[in-house]
């Protein structure tokens, strides 16, 4: 184990690129975007969730998907990050079976969008009927799509609720290669893996995986159909999430094949199955003159810097 | 019978939120109370009684609080008066046509912030028809704020009482995740279930993969449905020699009828030593 906190030594991944296949940038703010980029992130995919607060109407379910199209995707390019989405009706929000019925009619008018690469994140949280219904009903609209399925695996009775997420795929006939499972942990990789489904984790500080238990994992599994994410939120955590892992990687002597895996490529292949997904798009110019809506996010010249020197994510 | 009860218990609430607020205040809520058009008063009063009572903490009186706490409620001498009398408010409203009394509450769940979303479900085991606030008090346990959440997992008799076995163990897990204090859920014991001990169980294991503590009173849900292949799980958490964990779950294999778990717990003598001198329990945690 650690001594003294080792220091986040960016010069450790110099040149490297990396791809956050989860992060929720709007909650997020511009300064971390700067990091980002900083880092070398270079592309990202920012899942439809929930604000931390259950929306109470339709209209607020069509601005919010109509945001990770729009604006977020606007203010992502200004630092030069690839953006994407996946599209869906978050689990908990299922459980207000009115509100959920007209957002499923809606969803087919966002999923068909350019740069959504798959639906997500559904799935289970406290397991219900209603949880498992519009679960069922959006691998549905994901098969008739073609689109990738990224499955959000519930915090509580997590490994029960991961095979049954699986279990469900299965059954709805989904090539488990299409399906990335998240939030994945310790008692869950090996089964994600043996069945054939990609496994994402998320380096999440306190509730979700360390990044000292993620070198561990690819250590014991390897690199293969593996992905790390930030999942950044309005919780506390940590956009760097990815650089961060690779960097620590790097330090604890994986390979950069390795690394450069399960923070760059896997997420690439896996979610490029949507047709919406080229890496020849990463390498967009910077164009801050340019405007969304006639609106921007220059504001006077400001430079926000944050400090983010620890390494370690646990 | 719960009708007389919950009837004495709301006079004596009654009474505690007229000691704590001023007369104008008083007469207020009095016109509220006798007005005929109720529902389309109820969303301001609500909301405005704190400008009316303040919010300080209640005082009662040492009478009051010994039949409240006989009654069950004696957590309330915790709370302040505005979300006092917000709960007694919505407990004399009027509830005879029920679809209307319940589009009307229901109204005030959809614009709660915090201090409205906490008083609301506290006053969930005051409200008339405690059968169709079920839904409403399983979507609380999915909020993530700290003081909503615990307005129902702690000194509540409403989830105990009213949800069922998929809700309820919901409430038990999220308020280990939320590190809630868990011996103040009520009818922790009695609601205790296999299900529920199993999740637990998967829940202790991924703690221990991912190098955190177990909760000591975990053990407690478990104890009741120790068998062969739970007691695996037990037997790792004993060789964790972490002396807390190590007592809790000898106390639950204590509770047990499981022999073998009980034969083994001998084989350790600090543990045996412990339950045999009867101080070990789950207040001990």
């Amino acid at each position: 184990m650690m001594g003294a906190p080792e220091a986040f030594d960016i010069n450790a991944v110099k040149g490297m690129k990396f791809f956050d296949p989860h992060v929720h940038m709007t909650s997020r703010t511009t300064d971390d975007y700067q990091a980002m980029a900083d880092a070398g992130v270079v592309a990202l995919i920012e899942p439809a969730f929930w604000l931390g607060q259950p929306r109470t109407g339709l209209d607020s379910f069509r601005d919010y998907y109509s945001s990770l199209i729009g604006w977020e995707r606007f203010r992502s390019s200004q630092f030069g990050i690839k953006h994407y989405c996946t599209i869906g009706l978050n689990s908990r929000e299922a459980n207000n079976e009115s509100l959920a019925e007209q957002v499923m009619e809606i969803l087919p008018l966002f999923v068909y969008k350019e740069g959504v690469v798959g639906i997500g994140e559904i799935g289970f949280d406290d397991q219900t009927a209603a949880e498992e219904k519009y679960y069922r009903l959006q691998l549905e609209l994901a098969k008739e799509a073609g689109l990738p399925v990224q499955v959000h695996t519930p915090h509580r009775d997590k490994k029960k609720g991961t095979q049954r997420s699986m279990d469900i795929a299965l059954e709805h006939g989904l090539d488990p290669y299409s399906v990335i499972i998240d939030h994945n942990n310790e008692e869950t990789v090996k089964e994600v893996l043996d069945r054939g489904f990609w496994a994402a984790f998320t380096i999440y500080p306190f509730t979700k995986m360390g990044n000292e238990r993620m070198v561990e994992i690819v250590k014991q599994y390897g690199a293969e159909r593996i992905m790390v994410n930030s999942a950044a939120d309005w919780g506390i955590s940590d956009p760097l999430a990815v650089p961060k892992t690779a960097s620590l990687m790097k330090m604890r002597g994986l390979s950069d094949q390795d690394i450069e895996l399960v923070t760059y490529r896997n997420a690439i292949t896996a979610f490029a199955q949507s047709g919406q997904l080229n890496e020849t798009d990463f390498n967009a110019q910077i164009d801050l003159t340019r405007k969304f809506e006639g609106n921007t996010i220059l504001r006077g010249g400001q430079q926000p810097r944050t400090d983010k020197s620890s390494i370690i994510i646990s | 019978m719960r009708e007389n009860h919950m009837k004495a218990v709301k006079e004596i609430i009654a009474s505690v939120v007229k000691n704590n607020i001023d007369l104008v205040t008083e007469n207020w809520l009095e016109e509220f109370i006798l007005a005929t058009d109720q529902p389309a008063q109820l969303a301001k009063v609500f909301v405005m009684l704190p400008r009316k009572t303040g919010k300080l903490p209640v005082a009662i009186t040492n009478d009051q609080q010994e039949i409240l706490h006989a009654a069950g409620f004696g957590y309330i001498r915790n709370w302040t008066i505005d979300r006092l009398s917000r709960v007694w408010l919505l407990s004399t409203l009027n509830s005879e046509d029920k679809d209307t009394f319940y589009s009307t509450v229901d109204r005030l769940f959809l614009a709660a912030e915090i201090n409205e979303a906490v008083a609301l479900y506290s006053a969930l085991p005051f409200l008339a028809h405690p059968e169709i606030w079920v839904k409403r008090c399983a979507e609380g346990i999915r909020s993530n704020i700290g003081s909503v959440l615990e307005a129902i997992i702690e000194n509540n008799p409403y989830p105990s009482g009213n949800l069922n076995e998929a809700a309820w163990n919901q409430l038990v897990l999220k308020a280990f995740f939320t590190e809630k204090n868990i011996s103040s859920i009520i009818g922790l014991d009695q609601r205790a279930n296999p299900d529920l001990a199993l999740t637990l169980i998967d829940y202790a294991k991924e703690r221990w993969a991912a190098g955190r503590k177990v909760n000591p009173q975990l053990w407690r849900l478990v104890g009741k449905f120790i068998n062969a292949e739970i007691f695996e799980t037990l037997k790792v958490g004993l060789q964790h020699y972490d002396q807390i964990e190590q007592r809790a779950i000898a106390l639950a294999i204590s509770e047990s009828g499981y022999q073998p778990a009980k034969d083994y717990i001998n084989t350790f003598p600090e543990l045996k030593l412990a339950l045999a001198d009867g101080s070990l329990n789950w207040n001990s945690f």
